[in-house]
């Protein structure tokens, strides 16, 4: 044994002292190609102590302590707060912490061209982040939104359909205000979509209008903004619990709040096979462009709801959605490398989220109240839920849940919270098709 | 993808998308909700009409018979079957070891099988 170890010794020192001994002349040039591009001469009077400094040197180009700059650094502490509010306060902690370490893994300061960041051809990241450039986990988390959504709440009152068409005015609204601001047309449409408060319909909405690639008609090319969209999408849906009690309680009067709902009928099997089919048809036939994200989310749903294709429904409901899920949080998290994030044009964008949000929040309880003059005795709806009209499933609806029961402690409101809320996504996403085939 | 550029100034295009988008995202969900609230009834009043007699289970559980089952009730009976289908870890073993797991033999994962049929 200790001659083994002897010989092994021996040999190692050989292999390391042998450039001191100048037998080094042909593989020396090979393995050291500086990141400067400095030619290393291997002249005979370098010694073995300057190369190895010069060795050093040149990993430390490799280093992020050489490649970082304020930017990275910002990004990264945004990265850690995410995961932060992720764990500590719970804010949608399965879309927070896998963005969070995406803009951990995205921040990382490297040194270009060697395929290491999403935004370099051929990278592993950028090959992970093709789904999200063309929209193909958008339609996949939606087909698994589907099959976990219960649209029984809404068969058994089909009016507060209407709650989610009526909050849909934060997207327009929003899209102008981009206008104003100086967006042009198609990335304006992309940022109004974050006030459909969904992140799929978000991405696949700005992967097709701002990703960059397009050519508008006085030539110039849109600006890539599907990362500023759909971080500032999914950052204000973790946020709901943040910023709709406020304008919940602003805008209803304490009484209002009190209205109890009757509780919705038992809806039959039937109906709810038949929703899906006639809901994919209605709502296609009306915006064609909506379809790989509609047409998904009734596919999802018809296989939970036909009782005959448990299996896919189970693997579409868990399995898929996670894996998409997985993908899409941590390439859209990683997406935000610095130097193409934080530009002004993303504190507009997050400035515009949040102000969408209000107005699809307000737009929503306006119009549930404005429904309230037309209904009578206990058809009469409570107000608060025309706040889970913002889709964000199932967060706005435990949020007006949770502020009914604020007003009165026995007042159960998550059912018909539901309804609107899921009426809400299917609204944004009539409402990304019709931009799409107006910008597209 | 239709290209549909009414105008040539951007605002001006842009109160076009914001009127008739939000038209037609309430036309769209107004269209739903009037085809779930008339015409979904009708059609399976109708249909229970054509296969009279031989759909005993709808009836059973048709809303109009079991006014006091409403949807509330539905849920908290589900939840409690959830629970206790899904909840049940009273008796588990506490004690973790390492087992030896027998695997079932499979002609798919079969060695000499795949020895012997050379196709």
């Amino acid at each position: 044994m200790k001659k083994i170890i002897l010989i092994f010794g021996v040999l190692s020192l050989l292999v390391f002292i042998r450039p001191l001994l100048g037998m080094n002349a042909s593989s020396e040039t090979t393995t050291i190609t500086t990141a400067t591009n400095q030619s290393v001469d291997s002249n005979e009077d370098k010694t073995f102590v300057s190369e190895a400094v010069g060795g050093i040197k040149q990993f430390y180009q490799f280093t992020g302590f050489a490649n970082a700059q304020s930017g990275n650094l910002i990004m990264i502490l945004i990265g850690v707060i995410f995961i932060y509010l992720g764990i500590k306060f719970d804010y949608e902690p399965l879309l927070l912490i896998p963005i969070g370490l995406g803009v951990l893994i995205g921040n990382i300061p490297f040194l270009p061209g060697y395929e290491t960041g999403i935004y370099e051809e051929g990278s592993v990241l950028n090959f992970l982040y093709f789904g999200v450039v063309k929209g193909i986990y958008p339609p996949l988390i939606f087909l698994g939104i589907g099959a976990m959504t219960d649209f029984s709440s809404l068969i058994a009152n089909p009016k507060l359909m209407l709650l989610g068409a009526a909050a849909q005015v934060g997207v327009f609204v929003t899209f102008l205000g981009a206008l104003y601001l100086g967006f042009n047309l198609p990335e304006a449409g992309a940022i109004g979509i974050i006030g459909g408060a969904d992140g799929p319909t978000a991405i696949f909405l700005s992967s097709k209008l701002a990703n960059g690639i397009n050519i508008l008609p006085d030539g110039t090319t849109v600006k890539n903004l599907i990362g500023p969209v759909a971080i500032a999408a999914y950052s204000y849906m973790a946020l709901i619990p943040v910023i709709q009690p406020p304008i919940m309680r602003l805008l209803t009067t304490k009484k209002e709040r009190l209205i109890r709902m009757k509780p919705p009928r038992a809806v039959s099997q039937k109906e709810k096979m038949i929703f899906p089919v006639v809901a994919l048809l209605l709502t296609t036939f009306i915006s064609p462009s909506a379809i790989p994200l509609l047409g998904m989310l009734f596919f999802g749903n018809l296989l939970k709801e036909s009782g005959k294709t448990e299996r896919l429904a189970d693997t579409a409901r868990t399995k898929l959605i996670d894996i998409v899920t997985i993908l899409l949080g941590v390439t859209v998290g990683a997406s935000t490398q610095a130097d193409i994030f934080l530009t002004k044009d993303s504190m507009l964008i997050f400035g515009l989220g949040a102000i969408s949000f209000v107005i699809a929040t307000t737009g929503g309880l306006l119009f549930a109240k404005f429904m309230n003059l037309f209904l009578k005795g206990d058809e009469k709806i409570n107000p608060l839920i025309g706040a889970a009209g913002v889709s964000a499933v199932p967060n706005s609806a435990r949020v007006v849940h949770a502020e009914g029961l604020k007003a009165d402690p026995h007042n159960y409101l998550i059912m018909h919270a539901m309804a609107p809320n899921v009426a809400g996504v299917i609204g944004s996403a009539i409402a990304a098709g019709i931009v799409l085939s107006f910008l597209g | 993808m239709t290209h549909i550029y009414l105008l040539t100034n951007d605002l001006s295009e842009g109160y076009v998308i914001l009127v008739t988008g939000l038209t037609i995202v309430f036309g769209g969900l107004l269209i739903l909700t009037l085809f779930f609230k008339y015409a979904l009834p009708i059609m399976l009043y109708i249909y229970k009409i054509i296969s009279k007699g031989r759909d005993k289970k709808i009836k059973e559980i048709s809303p109009k018979l079991n006014e006091q089952f409403t949807g509330e009730i539905a849920a908290a009976i589900s939840a409690a079957i959830h629970l206790h289908l899904n909840e049940q870890h009273d008796n588990e073993n506490a004690i973790l070891t390492i087992k030896q797991a027998r695997k079932m033999y499979s002609p798919w994962s079969s060695k000499i099988y795949g020895v012997y049929n050379k196709r």
